[in-house]
């Protein structure tokens, strides 16, 4: 696997601190939900789109995008053909009528989806994993925890490899790995067995070496750097938090 | 897996069992590649944290599936956050029965595996419907969901079958490699992670 969705880069979006930016994705999020209508949730995502585009990561964001493109189409064929609010038929193909009200709520969910994934992808595009941790485990995040989630990052790839490794060895010993389904189903414990005991025996190592530096230690760790907050966090953040409260008037006007 | 009642819930936050969150979503991932390799209609992604669960208790089984979904969505499909409680009941459950000694025969496991897919199901049919009005993205699920509603069900049941068709047979067979995968485990490394400070008997 590519290690994670992470887009290296310099843009503005990338030097901002990641507390901003989670805000900046809670805004997004909150906005999916409490836009009404189809006008402002398209809005909202060409908003987001631009954010992404001064980030320089709109070629990952696509690739995201088409990846739950099918999950998409589903909503327009189902809520088309069976939303309980349908009446007005729109198209008809063959023994399936579509209806109109259907095919909306099918827009409206696309959006939503999307929003959802442009809201939570400003975060994640722009900001190394490792920064994320460490920014939170300024904040209160218990530093064991913060290890724990870079240390699956880490550990993904090696498991991996030792996964390639085991099923060489299997083959080798004649493991069939195709034929019928029941064929294939049994080459999983012979598979998974060996990798599932090696790296829980290798986890009492890393807990030996965990110990030897301190890992069960009480001390207040310190930072290997120092925190950078650009000059201009604070009028993002308020810019971000005025947005939000705008948005949260307007529904409570139309309403 | 301990058989003694005390403690079921006490936090053990030792350096080893936290050692083992970051190798229990490994195993999820590495599931999930080797039943993509062999062409399996199923997921087997969730194989590390019922492990998890049964080697070292409900929270460490809890916060195994709670950092698989939060690594998912930073590795792969954002929309996996919204899913972190669906895993985290999985661990919660099987760490809950295993610490209480309950998973001790194979029918039991496979009991297990049906009670996880409920579960899973009962977790998820509110996600589902707040999201996406009550579909769940996978292809086959949706046609049931489809013909449900069709026919008139409400869109909450027709959602929760939509899910659980999906699950069960997921689930079922997830648990029950967990546990196959379990017994065939060296006592010495059950007994390190169940902090029962039993020393290995020669």
């Amino acid at each position: 696997m590519q290690n994670t969705l992470y887009v290296p880069g310099n843009s503005w979006v990338h030097r901002l601190d990641p507390v901003s930016k989670i805000l900046l994705t809670v805004v997004g999020l909150v906005l999916t939900f409490v836009l009404p209508g189809h006008l402002l949730p398209a809005l909202l995502l060409a908003a987001m789109l631009v954010l992404l585009g001064t980030a320089g990561v709109l070629r990952r964001v696509w690739a995201v995008f088409a990846g739950v493109a099918l999950i998409a189409i589903t909503f327009f064929v189902v809520q088309g053909l069976v939303y309980a609010g349908n009446a007005t038929p729109a198209l008809t193909l063959g023994p399936l009528t579509f209806y109109r009200e259907g095919l909306l709520l099918g827009l409206r969910l696309t959006f939503r989806l999307y929003n959802i994934l442009a809201s939570t992808l400003i975060l994640i595009l722009t900001t190394r994993p490792s920064d994320l941790v460490e920014s939170l485990v300024r904040r209160g995040l218990p530093s064991r925890f913060g290890y724990v989630i870079i240390a699956v990052l880490q550990i993904i790839p090696i498991m991996v490899e030792a996964a390639g490794r085991i099923t060489d060895a299997q083959r080798s010993r004649g493991m069939e790995t195709e034929g019928s389904l029941w064929v294939r189903m049994r080459a999983f414990i012979p598979l998974m067995g060996p990798l599932v005991t090696s790296s829980l025996i290798a986890t009492e190592e890393r807990a030996l070496a965990l110990e030897v530096r301190g890992f069960a230690s009480n001390r207040k760790p310190t930072f290997l750097n120092d925190e950078t907050i650009p000059s201009y966090a604070w009028p993002v953040r308020i810019a971000a938090l005025a947005v939000l409260l705008l948005g949260i008037a307007g529904r409570v006007m139309l309403s | 897996m301990a058989s003694q009642q005390k403690n079921v819930w006490a936090f053990r936050f030792t350096t080893l069992s936290l050692v083992l969150i970051p190798v229990a979503v490994g195993i999820n991932y590495v599931g999930k590649l080797f039943a993509a390799a062999l062409k399996l209609p199923l997921w087997l992604d969730s194989i590390g944290t019922v492990l998890a669960g049964m080697l070292a208790g409900p929270w460490i089984g809890a916060i195994s599936g709670a950092v698989n979904n939060i690594i998912f969505g930073i590795t792969a499909d954002p929309v996996s956050f919204w899913y972190l409680i669906t895993s985290i009941v999985i661990g919660l459950l099987v760490g809950y029965l295993a610490m209480t000694g309950w998973i001790r025969t194979f029918p039991r496991a496979v009991v297990l595996g049906l009670i996880v897919a409920l579960a899973a199901a009962i977790v998820s049919t509110p996600i589902n419907v707040m999201l996406w009005e009550g579909t769940t993205g996978n292809v086959w699920g949706d046609a049931l969901y489809t013909v449900l509603r069709d026919g008139g069900t409400p869109v909450w049941i027709a959602s929760f079958i939509d899910e659980l068709v999906v699950d069960l047979l997921d689930k079922v067979i997830t648990v029950i490699i967990s546990f196959l995968i379990f017994k065939a485990l060296p006592q010495r490394l059950i007994g390190l992670f169940a902090g029962t400070d039993q020393v290995e008997k020669l």
